[in-house]
C-alpha cells in the first residue's frame, strides 16, 4: 500500500460553509430577492428597452478583498486535492488592497499572506508562485500584486518571501517547464 | 449431379445459393424422393478426400446445412442416433469443419433431446478430441463449438456433471478446452458455460484452474468496435466475468488475494472494476468464507476511503464494507470481530475530529450502520458513547462540530433504516438521544452565531432526531421544533452567520416526520410572530416566506393556508398596511402554487378549496374595487389563486362557479360613479378567470360581447403601455381558446378587429399595431387558421421594408413565452407553431438582408426582426438553417441594439459548442466582434468596407459575449485561433476591470482559456 510520505496527511479542513462567500457578506441594505417575487412575473411590454436598459451601469462593483479571495481560494493545493481556501492556506483577513499612494497615481497594490499548512511546508514556494501567477493573469495591470508568507508560519519564509517579491526569478521559473505544469495543475481548478 | 457436388459448386461463389441447394436436400428427404442413406453415401468421396481438407470441411457443411433444414420429424430417432455416431466418429479423426460438425449436432439436438448417454459422448468426444479450441483459427467455428457447450450445459447438466464425478481428469480437460479464446462474442459463452460448474458442481480440487481460466481476462479492457453488429459492450462481458469470479467461495483463496492486488492498480478503471468484483464476492461466497478475508478487505477497503481518488471508488468502498456487514448481520461472533475492527480505528480518528479521516470514518460508520439492524445496534454501542463523552469534554467548537458530524452519519443511518422498517429496535441509539439532543440544541441556541458550521451541523443533526420514529418523546420533540421555529422567527443575521434558509429547510422536513408537533407548536408561534397590523418598522416578509414554505408538506398545508386566510381577515379588520395584506395575499399563492394541496382521487386539487378561498377573495376585492380606484394588484393576486384552483376542475363544476359568478362583473349598488375605475381594477382578474375556463363553459355570444369590449378599448387605449399590453393578453386568450376557426374572420370583424387594415397601413398607430401583433400570436400559436395566418404574417414582413415603420422591434413578442396562452389554460397550443413560424419569416429575412445592403435602415429592419424570432426558438430548429444564419447573426453583433445583439450571442455560444466547424471560416470577424461586444464604451467598427459606431453594450451582453469568446480556442482548431491569442488577450485585460463582477468572472475564465494556447505550443515542442 502506497506510503504516505506528504508532508501533512491528515490537515484540517475547514468547512465550507464556514468560508468567506460573497452571498454571505452581502450588505444588509441590498434588498434580497424575495420569495414571492416570481409569483407575478413582470410582463415585459411589446416595445421594452428597460429590460436590457443600461441604468445599471452606473454603479460601479469594484475589486474588493472578497473578488481576490475568490480568485485564488479555489486554487488546489499541490498535494492534496483540497483548496487553498478550504486548507486555510489563504483567508480573508490576509488579503489587504491599498488605494492607489497619490491621487496621481492608478496603481493600487494587493497583499496576500499565506498560511503554509505546516511550518516546514517544502512546497511553500510553489504555492505562493501559483497565487502570484494567478493574481497576474487575473487582476487588470493597475493592480501590483504582493504575495508573501505569513510571519511566524513557515520557516523558510525570508527566502520564499524573497523569491517571490523578484520579477526576475519568478519569470524565470515560468520558463521551466516541470515548475509551469505543477503551476498549471493547481490552476486547473479555478473557474 | 448430386447436391453434394452442386453445393460444392456454389458454396465458395454463392453461399445462399449453396444453402438453397442444402434446403433443396432437406425437402427431398421429406418427400422420400432420397434416402437418408443415399445423401450420406454420396457424401463419401468428398467428406473422406485424403487431398483436400478444405472440401471435407465443406462437406460436413452440407450436412450441416441440411440438417439444420430438414422439417422437423423426417428423420426418425434412428437415424439422428446414426448421424451423431457419424459425426461423433468423423471428429476423432478428422477435425475439419468441427465447426460444422457442431451445427450439424446442434441441429440434430433441436430435433429431439438426447438421452444422458449421447449427451455425454458429445462432450467427451470434443474435449478429449478438439482440445484446445484456440487450434481453429476461424471464429466461427469454435462459436458453433462454445454454442453447443452451451446447450450442454443448459439442457443436460445431470450428465455433464456425472463426467465430472466419474473422471477426476475431465475438469481439467473442460477447462483446457476454452483456454485462450479472445473473440467476445465466444467470451460471453465461455463465462457463462464455466459459470454451471463454478456454481452447481463440486469443483474443489479445481478451483484455481477455474478461477484462473476466468481472472485471465480481468479486467476486461474490451472496446467495442464501432460497427459491431453483435453490440456487446464491455460492460457485458464485465458483468458475466464478475459472475464468474463470485461464483463459487472455492475461489476466495485465489480471488481475493489476487483482486485486492490489482486494486492497488494506477488504473482508476481496474480499480472500479477490482471495487465491483470484491462487492459481488460479498454477496455470492458463503458468511465463513467472507469471515477469513475480513481483515485484508477491511485493510484495503478502508484505504479507498480514507485516501479518496476519485469519489465513486470512496462510494463503491463504503458499499462493499456495508455488504460485509449486512452477511455477517445474523452472527454475533463474526459481526463482532468484524465491527470490532472498525469500530476501534473509527475511534480513534474521533480523537482529532475534524479531519479528513474523521469525516471518512463518518462515512464508514454510516455505511455499516445502514446494512442492517443488529450492526447498527453495535455501531451505535461501540461509538456513540464515546462520541460524547469526547464532545462533552471538549472546548474546542470544531471538535464539536466535527464531532456532531459523525454523529449525524450514524442518526442518518438510523433514519433509513426505520424508514425501511418502522419496528427497527433503535433501544441502543436511544440511550445516546438526550444528549444527542442536549448537544444539537445547545449548539444551535447557545453556539456563537458566526459558528455556521457547528450550527448548520446541528440543524442537520435535529430533523435527524425527529424523523426516527419513536426516539423523543413528545417535549424532545416540541423543544426540537421550538428551537427550529426560534431560529426562523428571531435571528435577523444577515450574511456570515444567516442559517435560517437551512432551518426553514429542516422544519420542512420535521413537517413531513412530526406533522402534529408542526401544527402544536411551530404554526402557533408564526401565528403569533405575525401582528394583525403590523406598524411600519415591522420586517414581515421573512416570517411570512418561511411560514408559506411549510404548505410544501400535504399534511400541514391545509392548516397553513386556513391561518393565513384568518390573519388576513384580522388584518382587513384592523385596516393594516396595503403591502402586508399584499404579503398574505402573496402567501397564499405561494402556497396554492408550490405547495401540496389536497388533491381527488384523479389527482385535481380539491374543488372546495376554491368555495373556501378563492370566491372570498373574489367577493372582497369586488366590495373593495366597488369604492378604491386602482386595485389591479390586489386583482392579479386574486386572478391567480383563482386561477390555479379553478382550471383544473371540471366542466360541471366550472359551469356552476359560471353561473353564479357574474355578480363582479359590475360594481355593486350604489357605486355608479365607481363603474370605469372598477371594470379597470378587476381586469387581471377577469383575464385570470377566464384563462381558467374550460371553453365549453362560455357561450359564444358572451365571448362576442367581450371581444366587442376590449376591442373598442383598445382602439380608445392611446399609450401604449401596460394597461394596454392587459388587455391585449385578455384579447389573444380570447382569440385563441374561444374563437371556433371556422368563423374566425367574421368573429374577428364583428369585433371590430380588421387585420388588413391594420397591417396595409404603415402609418398605424402603436396602437393598432399591438392590435395586430396580439392577434397573430394568438392564431400563431392556435395553429389552426395556417392560410390566414400565413397572409398576415407575409403583409408583417413587408411592412419591415419601409423604413419609416418600426415595428421591427416588435417581433421579440410575436413567439414570447406567454403564461396565458397555455395547455393549462385549455388554451389551443400547436406543437408545431415555432417550427412553421420559422419556415414562414426566417429564410424571407435571411433573403431580404442580403438584397438590402443599399438601405442601412431596412437592413438593420430585417436584422431586428430575425433576431427577435431566433431569441424564441430551440436550437435543434436553427441547426439545419446554421450556414445561412451566421452571416446575418454575424452583422447582427455590428447593430446598436442590445436587445438583438443577445440572441445573437446565445447562438453563437450553442453553435461554438455544438458545430463549431460553421464559424471557422469566420473566426477572424467572429473574434473581432466579439471583443467589440465586450467594450462599454462606443466602440469604432473597423469592419472593411463598412464603418459604422456600436452603441455601448450592457453588461449581459458583455459577459455572454466573454463566454462565447472563451469558447473560441476550446472548440475551434489551434491553428486557426492562434494567430489572434496576442490581441485577445491584450484586449481582455481591459475586461479585467469592468465596472461589473460578472463580467469581470468571464473576461478571467474567457483570459486563462485563451493564455492556455501557450501552454500548448510549448507541449507540442
Amino acid at each position: 500500500m502506497e506510503v504516505d510520505n506528504k508532508d501533512n496527511a491528515n490537515p484540517t479542513i475547514l468547512n465550507p460553509s464556514d468560508l468567506p462567500s460573497r452571498r454571505q457578506t452581502k450588505l444588509a441594505t441590498d434588498k434580497p430577492a424575495g420569495l414571492f417575487d416570481s409569483l407575478l412575473p413582470v410582463h415585459p411590454l411589446p416595445v421594452d428597452h428597460s429590460s436590457l436598459s443600461s441604468d445599471d451601469e452606473e454603479d460601479r462593483e469594484e475589486i474588493d478583498e472578497q473578488e481576490v479571495y475568490d480568485l485564488i481560494s479555489s486554487i488546489s493545493d499541490p498535494e492534496h486535492p483540497l483548496s487553498l481556501g478550504s486548507l486555510g492556506v489563504i483567508t480573508l483577513g490576509d488579503i489587504a488592497i491599498a488605494a492607489p499612494s497619490s491621487p496621481r497615481s492608478r496603481i493600487s497594490t494587493v497583499t496576500v499572506l499565506l498560511t503554509p499548512t505546516t511550518s516546514a511546508c517544502s512546497l511553500t514556494t510553489v504555492i505562493g508562485l501559483g497565487v502570484k501567477v494567478r493574481l497576474l493573469q487575473a487582476l487588470p495591470p493597475r493592480f501590483r500584486v504582493d504575495v508573501r508568507i505569513k510571519e511566524g508560519t513557515s520557516q523558510t519564509a525570508d527566502e520564499v518571501n524573497k523569491q517571490l517579491a523578484d520579477k526576475e526569478r519568478v519569470a524565470a521559473a515560468m520558463e521551466n517547464r516541470s515548475l509551469v505544469q505543477v503551476v498549471n495543475t493547481m490552476l486547473a481548478t479555478c473557474e | 449431379m448430386s447436391d453434394i457436388q452442386l453445393y460444392l459448386l456454389e458454396v465458395d461463389k454463392d453461399k445462399q445459393e449453396a444453402k438453397n441447394i442444402a434446403v433443396q436436400s432437406g425437402v427431398k428427404l421429406r418427400n422420400r424422393q432420397l434416402k437418408l442413406i443415399d445423401l450420406i453415401t454420396s457424401l463419401q468421396e468428398y467428406i473422406n478426400d485424403k487431398d483436400d481438407a478444405a472440401i471435407r470441411a465443406k462437406s460436413v457443411a452440407y450436412l450441416a446445412d441440411v440438417l439444420e433444414n430438414v422439417p422437423s420429424k423426417v428423420l426418425s430417432g434412428q437415424e439422428r442416433r446414426l448421424l451423431s455416431d457419424f459425426i461423433l466418429g468423423r471428429i476423432e479423426g478428422d477435425l475439419e469443419g468441427i465447426g460444422h460438425s457442431a451445427r450439424a449436432l446442434i441441429a440434430l439436438e433441436a430435433q429431439g433431446k438426447w438421452d444422458a448417454e449421447t449427451a455425454k459422448t458429445v462432450a467427451r468426444t470434443f474435449v478429449d478430441y478438439a482440445n484446445p479450441l484456440k487450434q481453429f483459427k476461424l471464429q466461427t467455428d469454435r462459436y458453433a463449438t462454445i454454442q453447443l457447450f452451451d446447450i450442454l450445459l443448459s439442457k443436460y447438466r445431470t450428465p455433464l456433471k456425472e463426467l465430472h464425478d466419474a473422471d477426476p481428469e475431465f475438469m481439467a480437460a473442460f477447462v483446457a478446452l476454452f483456454e485462450g479464446e479472445k473473440d467476445p462474442r465466444n467470451l460471453m459463452l465461455v463465462f457463462s458455460i464455466l459459470q454451471v460448474p463454478m456454481t452447481e458442481w463440486d469443483i474443489h480440487a479445481h478451483a484455481q484452474d477455474l478461477f484462473d481460466a476466468v481472472f485471465n481476462y480481468f479486467p476486461v479492457t474490451f472496446k467495442p468496435p464501432p460497427d459491431d453488429p453483435y453490440g456487446i459492450t464491455a460492460q457485458d462481458l464485465k458483468d458475466r466475468l464478475r459472475d464468474c469470479i463470485a461464483a463459487t467461495s472455492d475461489f476466495a483463496a485465489f480471488s481475493i488475494p489476487a483482486l485486492l492486488d490489482k486494486l492497488d492498480s494506477s488504473s482508476m478503471n481496474t480499480k472500479r472494476d477490482v471495487l465491483q468484483a470484491i462487492q459481488a464476492c460479498v454477496v455470492g461466497y458463503t458468511p465463513n468464507t467472507i469471515n477469513q478475508y475480513s481483515v485484508p478487505l477491511w485493510d484495503a477497503l478502508k484505504f479507498e476511503i480514507l485516501n479518496v481518488q476519485e469519489n465513486d471508488l470512496a462510494e463503491a468502498s463504503l458499499q462493499a464494507l456495508a455488504l460485509i456487514a449486512a452477511k455477517f448481520a445474523e452472527n454475533e461472533g463474526r459481526l463482532n470481530t468484524f465491527l470490532g475492527t472498525i469500530i476501534k480505528e473509527c475511534n480513534e480518528h474521533l480523537e482529532d475530529a475534524p479531519t479528513k479521516q474523521s469525516q471518512a470514518a463518518g462515512l464508514i460508520l454510516h455505511a455499516v450502520a445502514g446494512s442492517a439492524p443488529t450492526v447498527a445496534d453495535k455501531i451505535a454501542k461501540g461509538v456513540l458513547p464515546k462520541l460524547f463523552t469526547l464532545h462533552n469534554s471538549s472546548e474546542s467548537l470544531a471538535k464539536r462540530r466535527g464531532l456532531l458530524e459523525i454523529f449525524n452519519e450514524i442518526a442518518k443511518a438510523y433514519v433509513g433504516l426505520t424508514l425501511a422498517a418502522p419496528s427497527t429496535n433503535i433501544d441502543t441509539f436511544q440511550e445516546s438521544a438526550a444528549e444527542a439532543l442536549q448537544a444539537t440544541l445547545r449548539a444551535v441556541q447557545r453556539a456563537p452565531k458566526s459558528e455556521v458550521s457547528l450550527r448548520l451541523t446541528a440543524v442537520e443533526g435535529l430533523a435527524f432526531l425527529l424523523a426516527i420514529p419513536r426516539l423523543l418523546t413528545q417535549d424532545q420533540t416540541y423543544q426540537v421544533v421550538d428551537a427550529m421555529t426560534d431560529v426562523i422567527l428571531h435571528e435577523t443575521i444577515q450574511g456570515h452567520g444567516d442559517i435560517r434558509p437551512q432551518s426553514i429547510q429542516a422544519l420542512g422536513e420535521m413537517a413531513h416526520t412530526c406533522p402534529a408537533a408542526i401544527r402544536d407548536r411551530a404554526i402557533p408561534a408564526f401565528m403569533a410572530e405575525l401582528p394583525d397590523a403590523p406598524d411600519g418598522n415591522y420586517a414581515f416578509s421573512p416570517v411570512l416566506e418561511a411560514f408559506a414554505q411549510l404548505s410544501a408538506e400535504q399534511q400541514v398545508f391545509d392548516t397553513v393556508v386556513r391561518r393565513l386566510k384568518n390573519k388576513l381577515g384580522a388584518a382587513k379588520h384592523q385596516n393594516a398596511s396595503a403591502s402586508y395584506q399584499r404579503a398574505l395575499l402573496l402567501a397564499t399563492l405561494y402556497a396554492f402554487t408550490y405547495g401540496t394541496p389536497v388533491r381527488d382521487e384523479d389527482g385535481v386539487i380539491k374543488s372546495s378549496y376554491y368555495t373556501e378561498y378563492a370566491e372570498p377573495l373574489i367577493r372582497d376585492l369586488h366590495e373593495a374595487a366597488s369604492v378604491t380606484p386602482n386595485m389591479q394588484d390586489t386583482a392579479e393576486i386574486v386572478g391567480r389563486i383563482c386561477n390555479i384552483i379553478l382550471r383544473p376542475q371540471g366542466v360541471h363544476f366550472q359551469n356552476t362557479i359560471h353561473n353564479q359568478h357574474m355578480f363582479w362583473t359590475a360594481p355593486t349598488e350604489g357605486h355608479a360613479d365607481m363603474a370605469a375605475p372598477y371594470l379597470e381594477s378587476i381586469a387581471p382578474l377577469s383575464l385570470y378567470y377566464y384563462a381558467a375556463l374550460r371553453p365549453e363553459v362560455v357561450e359564444p355570444t358572451e365571448i362576442l360581447s367581450l371581444l366587442k369590449t376590449l376591442t373598442s378599448e383598445a382602439t380608445n387605449e392611446k399609450s401604449d403601455g401596460p394597461r394596454l399590453h392587459l388587455i391585449l393578453r385578455h384579447l389573444s386568450l380570447l382569440i385563441n381558446k374561444y374563437i371556433n376557426p371556422k368563423t374566425l374572420q367574421p368573429t374577428l370583424e364583428a369585433a371590430g378587429i380588421k387585420l388588413d387594415t391594420l397591417l396595409s397601413s404603415p402609418t398605424a398607430t402603436p396602437t393598432s399595431t399591438s392590435l395586430a401583433f396580439t392577434t397573430l400570436k394568438a392564431l400563431l400559436i392556435q395553429g389552426r387558421s395556417p392560410a390566414l395566418t400565413t397572409t398576415y404574417l407575409q403583409a408583417l414582413l413587408a411592412l419591415l421594408s419601409d423604413p419609416t415603420a418600426s415595428i421591427a422591434q416588435r417581433f421579440p413578442a410575436l413567439l414570447a413565452e406567454d403564461d396565458i396562452l397555455i395547455k393549462e389554460n385549455h388554451c389551443l397550443v400547436s406543437g408545431l407553431y415555432k417550427q412553421r413560424t420559422f419556415n414562414q419569416t426566417v429564410p424571407l429575412l435571411i433573403a431580404a438582408v442580403q438584397q438590402a445592403s443599399s438601405d442601412p435602415q431596412i437592413k438593420q429592419n430585417h436584422l431586428i426582426a430575425l433576431s427577435g424570432i431566433l431569441k424564441w426558438l430551440p436550437y435543434s430548429m436553427l441547426q439545419p438553417s446554421l450556414s445561412a444564419l451566421v452571416p446575418p447573426l454575424l452583422q447582427t453583433l455590428d447593430l446598436p441594439a442590445p436587445d438583438a445583439k443577445a440572441p445573437a450571442l446565445t447562438i453563437f455560444e450553442s453553435v461554438l459548442m455544438h458545430e463549431p466547424s460553421l464559424v471557422a471560416e469566420h473566426t477572424a470577424s467572429l473574434i473581432t466582434r466579439l471583443l467589440n461586444s465586450t467594450t462599454t464604451t462606443a466602440a469604432t467598427n473597423t469592419t472593411p468596407g463598412q464603418t459604422s459606431v456600436t452603441a455601448a453594450n450592457v453588461a449581459s451582453v458583455r459577459a455572454k459575449a466573454l463566454q462565447c469568446l472563451t469558447l473560441v480556442p476550446r472548440q475551434l482548431k489551434r491553428e486557426t485561433v492562434v494567430p489572434y491569442r496576442r490581441q485577445v488577450v491584450k484586449k481582455l485585460m481591459f475586461c479585467l476591470d469592468d465596472g461589473k463582477r460578472e463580467v469581470r468572472a468571464e473576461a478571467v475564465r474567457c483570459r486563462k482559456a485563451w493564455l492556455g494556447l501557450d501552454e500548448e505550443e510549448e507541449d507540442d515542442d
